[in-house]
C-alpha cells in the first residue's frame, strides 16, 4: 500500500473487511478492480489476511496467565454468601401508604414504611444490606400483607430472617412478640417478663421501636403498662390504632394520648387458660401488665382459652 | 428457580469471560477480581433482565463496563504498562527462526493490542477473539454498531503497521491465498 496514493488509503477500510470475509458484494468489487492495478494493495491484502488466521490461531489458545477453574470455584462461594444475604425487595402501595418489603432467601429481612417510594434504596443502604429490587419475587408477599390489611386474613406464615437485627436481645423481643396472637395486646413490661429480664421492660421497648418487621414481627400489639399505646414505627402512632382496631380492639383517646380501652377487653392472666371479663374478681388490683388482653371472645377461643368459669364471659359477653 | 437459572449462566459462560478478560487486562490477580465481579454483578440484575435476552452479550457488557472502570486508575494503567515493556524487551531477544517467528508474531501482535487505546482493545478482543458482532460490541462500549466497527478498524491497521513483516501466517492455522 502507498500511503502517498489516496485510493489505497480510501480502500483501506474495504481491504480490511475483506480480509475478515465481511466485506459488502459492493467493497469487494471495489477492492477487486484496485487490486488489480495495486500490487502494494494485493501484498496488503494477504498480511491483512495473515493477522485474521493468527486471531484464529488465538481464538484456541487458552487464555493467559491465571487459572479459571480456581476462579470458577473461588466466584461459586461468593455466589453461595451473597445469595444466603441479598435483600430482594419490593415497594408497594398499600392502604397503610408505600411500604417496602425485603426478603432473603432465608426469609423476610424487612417492612417498611417509606415517607416517598424512592426512599427505598437509602434505608437499605443504612442497613448495610446488599439488596436489589426484585418486585415479582415480593409480589406474593405483598398480596397476602393487603389481605392482611383488608381484615381477609389474621396471619402472615412468612419464614423470617432476623440476622439484621441487632443483637441477640432484640431477637429474642422480636421472637415474644411474634408469638403474640391476633387481636391481642400485652405490655412492655410483660414481654420483658416473658424472655426472663423482667427489669427490662425499657430495653423491650426500644428494641421494638428499631422492629425490622413492622405488622409482620407484631410490635403494634405491645403497649405500657396502663395500655397507653406509646409509640409506633417514628411518629405513626395512628398506624398503632388503625392496626389494633382492624383485629377488634378498641382504641380511645386523641392524637398523641390513645389507650386500648381496658374495659372494652377481655383478659388473660399469665399462662392461665382461661378468660375473664373486665370486672371478673380474679383480677382485682393485679397489675395490668400481667395479662394478655383479647379484643374479642373469638380471638381468645381462637387461641385455645376458655370462659373463666366465675365470671362467664360467655354468657354475659361485652356489648359488641 | 431464578437461582438455577443462574447456576447455568455461569457454567455457560464462565470460561469464556474470564478468557475475555484476560486478553484485555493481562494482569492475572485483575482477572480474577474483574470476572468475580462480573458475575456477581450479574447475579444481582439477572432478576430485572428481560426474559429473552442475550445473556451472552449482557454479561460481555458488564465486564466491558467493569473493565473501563478499572482502567480509569492511571496507577494501574502505568503498571500494566511496565510490565509490557518488561515482555517486550525479552521477546526481542529471542531469535527469529522457524517456530520462534511464529511466537513472536504473537507476543508482537499481544504487546500492540496492549498499547491500543481502550475502546479499540475491547472492540477488537469481542471481534476478533469472541466474534461477537458489532451491534453488541457497539452495545457494549455506548456507542453504535458502526463506531464498534471502527474500532475494530483502527485496531487492525496499528496491528498491521506494528507487525510490519511479521505479519505471516502461522503454520496450519488461517486462510492463505491460493
Amino acid at each position: 500500500m502507498s500511503t502517498a496514493n489516496p485510493t489505497c488509503r480510501e480502500i483501506e477500510p474495504d481491504l480490511v473487511a475483506l480480509a475478515a470475509a465481511e466485506a459488502s458484494a459492493a467493497a469487494t468489487r471495489r477492492v477487486e478492480m484496485h487490486l488489480a492495478e495495486c500490487a502494494e494493495c494485493r501484498t496488503e491484502l494477504t498480511r491483512y489476511r495473515a493477522i485474521e488466521g493468527m486471531m484464529a490461531g488465538l481464538r484456541q489458545a487458552p487464555a493467559p496467565g491465571g487459572d479459571p477453574t480456581l476462579a470458577r470455584a473461588e466466584l461459586e462461594s461468593r455466589l453461595a454468601d451473597l445469595r444466603s444475604r441479598l435483600v430482594r425487595f419490593g415497594v408497594f402501595e398499600s392502604a397503610l401508604g408505600p411500604i417496602l418489603i425485603g426478603a432473603t432467601e432465608q426469609g423476610v429481612s424487612v417492612v417498611e414504611y417509606l415517607a416517598s417510594s424512592r426512599a427505598a434504596s437509602a434505608k437499605l443502604a443504612r442497613a448495610h444490606a446488599e439488596s436489589v429490587e426484585d418486585r415479582p419475587r415480593i409480589q406474593g408477599l405483598f398480596r397476602e400483607l393487603a389481605e392482611y390489611l383488608e381484615g381477609r386474613r389474621t396471619r402472615l406464615d412468612w419464614p423470617l430472617d432476623l440476622r439484621l437485627s441487632g443483637s441477640d436481645f432484640q431477637r429474642r423481643v422480636l421472637e415474644a412478640t411474634s408469638a403474640l396472637p391476633f387481636g391481642a395486646v400485652r405490655s412492655y413490661a410483660g414481654i420483658a417478663r416473658e424472655i426472663g429480664a423482667p427489669r427490662a421492660s425499657r430495653a423491650v421497648a426500644q428494641a421494638l421501636r428499631h422492629n425490622p418487621l413492622p405488622i409482620v414481627v407484631p410490635c403494634h400489639r405491645v403497649v405500657g403498662s396502663e395500655g397507653d399505646l406509646v409509640g409506633y414505627a417514628g411518629r405513626k402512632l395512628s398506624l398503632k390504632q388503625r392496626l389494633l382496631s382492624l383485629e377488634g380492639l378498641r382504641v380511645g383517646g386523641h392524637g398523641e394520648a390513645l389507650h386500648v380501652d381496658r374495659n372494652a377487653v377481655y383478659y388473660c392472666h399469665l399462662q392461665d387458660t382461661e378468660y375473664c371479663l373486665p370486672t371478673c374478681g380474679s383480677i382485682g388490683d393485679k397489675p395490668l401488665t400481667d395479662f394478655t388482653l383479647y379484643g374479642s371472645r373469638a380471638r381468645a377461643e381462637a387461641v385455645g382459652l376458655a370462659p373463666c368459669t366465675s365470671c362467664r364471659p360467655d354468657l354475659h359477653p361485652l356489648p359488641a | 428457580m431464578a437461582d438455577q437459572a443462574f447456576e447455568a449462566v455461569v457454567a455457560m459462560h464462565h470460561a469464556e469471560i474470564y478468557r475475555y478478560l484476560a486478553r484485555v487486562t493481562r494482569r492475572p490477580s485483575d482477572v480474577d477480581d474483574l470476572c468475580q465481579e462480573t458475575f456477581l454483578r450479574a447475579y444481582r440484575a439477572h432478576a430485572a433482565l428481560p426474559p429473552g435476552s442475550n445473556v451472552r452479550a449482557w454479561l460481555f457488557t458488564i465486564a466491558t463496563n467493569l473493565c473501563r472502570n478499572h482502567w480509569r486508575s492511571e496507577a494501574r494503567r502505568r503498571r500494566a504498562q511496565e510490565a509490557m515493556t518488561y515482555r517486550a524487551e525479552r521477546e526481542d531477544s529471542a531469535g527469529p527462526e522457524g517456530e520462534a517467528v511464529v511466537e513472536q508474531a504473537n507476543g508482537r501482535l499481544a504487546d500492540i493490542v496492549a498499547m491500543l487505546p481502550l475502546k479499540q482493545r475491547l472492540a477488537f478482543t469481542m471481534r476478533k477473539i469472541h466474534e461477537l458482532d458489532y451491534n453488541a460490541i457497539g452495545q457494549s462500549l455506548e456507542c453504535s454498531g458502526e463506531s464498534a466497527r471502527a474500532h475494530v478498524f483502527q485496531a487492525l491497521r496499528k496491528i498491521r503497521r506494528g507487525l510490519g513483516e511479521l505479519a505471516i501466517a502461522p503454520i496450519g492455522t488461517g486462510d492463505r491465498e491460493t
